[in-house]
């Protein structure tokens, strides 16, 4: 039976990484229109609920490629890996989450094995028997239809923040297995001197996010965001033009080439929502546009809007949030 | 040290999204290409930075030479501001998607392909720069193709990149989610530059003016002899289309304070704080 495997690492300790499920969701779909089997891959061990994880969405398999080389998490263990995989599977897709990493691996991957390669999927669907995947191009700003050609694999890299994960109807008990990945003649080439280091919480994981952008006129008005943020008890998070001033450090930008969020509430303060920003935040529950251009396409994303100065605005907003924390209003 | 920047010429992308976000961006009767001939063709801006990172890799001392190529209908135009910011040579690889009958572009696999084969005719390449992504298709699967194609090592996403004294490796450091992560590659190697390099320089005036009468050396696929990758595209664009957005935004109107008052209801209200 053909299939279609969701491949996930980057695990957490407390479950799968952020957008592996999204995925499963439309490797399902893929699987459907196939009439293929979906599987999930965890590379590295599994967290203990991957089984149920998968079997939620539908997959019959779940298989954990197990070695300390991908414990360590270079991109040529990883990348030999998902090719032996491949190569013993002839899985008609391998869709993978697109993480940082994922944007490496993947079309090494594809390289390496002289298969077809799409990113930043967001639908995939299937056509006379040809894949066909959705993909978002200028950063956002139109959507691609691509074709793949020939039956053979291939990799699809999801971006999965405006997508909704939904459970299969009928959940399923996957086989666990392990995959005999044999990774003895990988040598990493590639060598890090100094780690990244975390400082901090990061904007991935925030629950609020203030943003702020151009609007805001001056460097020192970003303390007003700041503010806000602490007020609200979230971070601080920018566009990529004060980025590119230099007037807030490049961990705070959120967009396509920045960080991608998903928080409950994102407040957009200055900033005009150009698909490359919005490619970042728009799968936050609830946005809010604070601009001084009524025009302003950050407003056709927002549940909620300000039309006006955001010099006039931020500090009562500051003294607003302050006082509902301080138990007030 | 010969240093290979790959290059792609864009329809500018702060154009392209101006339009977007007037509601005006349109697509062709292709159904696949943005119309609007307001729109300026420029050098892929993640591109221009990874030239920018060759520069400064000579503006540190390396020797050597920096050629910059691109594949495309026709980027002398960006080639030539290549020359006039300080390549040593500059390369058109002639794979005109409007020679074909079906018009359809290369794909990743095949644009790789064409690199490889010109990288490999030159003589090789000790470092390998491109751009993160291209704002047109923001794919970024060249360079990696290009690695494996030319079994080298890819580094993604630097901010900086320094030779090591014995020119043997080189000291990337890389913009992650987690922050900086400093890694040495052995060379050769594909690295990646992102926007967080900094702002690429402008050319003098008196090398634009000098620029202007350089012709990029031609390339055809033949003298390549990887007529095969100009097969047809495994990886087909079929369609293009503006997506719709449906706006539901309650605008909260009034002076600041009151504005802002009612905003923070609406959010204790909606539970979001």
């Amino acid at each position: 039976m053909a299939k279609v495997l969701v491949c996930g690492w980057d695990t957490q300790a407390d479950g799968l990484a952020p957008g592996v499920e999204e995925t499963l969701t439309l490797g399902r779909k893929l699987a459907a229109a196939l009439g293929a089997e979906l599987g999930l891959v965890v590379l590295g061990s599994a967290p203990p609920d991957a089984a149920r994880v998968a079997g939620r969405h539908g997959a019959s398999t779940l298989e954990t490629l197990a070695d300390p080389k991908l414990a360590a998490g270079g991109s040529d263990a990883r990348v030999e890996a998902l090719a032996q995989l491949c190569q013993a599977h002839a899985p008609r897709a391998l869709l993978m989450p697109q993480t940082f990493d994922a944007r490496l691996v993947a079309p090494r991957v594809a390289g390496r094995l002289g298969v077809p390669i799409v990113m930043n999927g967001i639908d995939v669907d299937v056509e006379n028997g040809a894949l066909r995947v959705t993909a978002t191009a200028y950063g956002g700003d139109t959507h691609a239809l691509y074709e793949i050609a020939g039956d053979g694999t291939a990799l699809v890299c999801v971006s999965t923040t405006a997508l909704r994960a939904e459970p299969a109807p009928e959940p399923r008990t996957p086989v666990v297995e392990e995959f005999p990945v044999d990774l003895r003649t990988v040598t990493e080439r590639i060598r890090v001197l100094e780690p990244a280091k975390t400082e901090g919480p990061r904007l991935e994981e925030a629950n609020t996010i203030v943003a702020g952008g151009r609007g805001l006129g001056a460097a020192e008005h970003f303390a007003w965001i700041e503010q806000l943020a602490e007020a609200l008890g979230g971070m601080a998070g920018a566009s990529r033009p004060l980025v590119d001033d230099g007037w807030v450090d490049a961990s705070r930008q959120v967009g396509l080439t920045g960080r991608i969020t998903r928080p409950a509430l994102y407040i957009a303060v200055g900033i005009s929502g150009a698909s490359q920003h919005m490619a970042g935040c728009s799968a936050a529950k609830t946005i809010v546009a604070i601009n001084r251009d009524a025009d302003a396409a950050i407003f056709r994303h927002a549940r909620y809007g300000i039309v006006g100065d955001c010099h006039e605005i931020l500090p009562e907003l500051i003294r607003a949030a302050r006082a509902h924390r301080a138990g007030g209003s | 040290m010969r240093i290979v920047v790959c290059v792609k010429e864009v329809l500018d992308p702060d154009a392209v999204n101006s339009f977007a976000v007037a509601g005006r961006l349109t697509i062709g009767e292709d159904g696949t290409s943005l119309t609007q001939s307001a729109i300026p063709r420029l050098m892929n801006g993640y591109d221009e930075q990874a030239l920018e990172a060759a520069l400064r890799l000579r503006d540190a001392g390396a020797s050597g030479t920096i050629a910059v190529v691109s594949i495309g209908a026709d980027p002398a135009n960006i080639l030539r501001h290549a020359a006039a910011l300080g390549a040593d040579e500059i390369t058109h690889v002639a794979a005109d998607p409007a020679d074909r009958a079906d018009r359809a572009g290369l794909d990743g696999h095949a644009t790789a392909a064409l690199l490889v084969a010109w990288i490999r005719s030159t003589g090789g390449a000790d470092l390998v720069l491109c751009g993160r992504q291209a704002s047109d298709d923001d794919q970024g699967v060249v360079p990696a193709l290009i690695g494996e194609q030319l079994g080298v090592p890819v580094v993604t996403i630097a901010r900086a990149l320094a030779l090591e004294a014995g020119g043997d490796a080189v000291r990337v450091t890389r913009v992650t989610p987690d922050g900086d992560e400093v890694v040495l590659a052995p060379l050769p190697a594909v690295v990646t530059i992102s926007s967080e390099l900094g702002t690429p320089r402008y050319p003098t005036a008196a090398r634009k003016l000098q620029a202007r009468r350089a012709k990029p050396a031609v390339v055809t696929l033949d003298a390549l002899g990887v007529a095969a990758a100009a097969g047809a595209p495994r990886v087909r664009l079929l369609r293009q289309w503006v997506p719709a957005l449906h706006g539901h935004c309650e605008l909260l109107a009034g002076a600041p304070a009151e504005a802002a008052d009612a905003l923070v209801a609406r959010l204790i209200q909606d539970g979001a704080i």
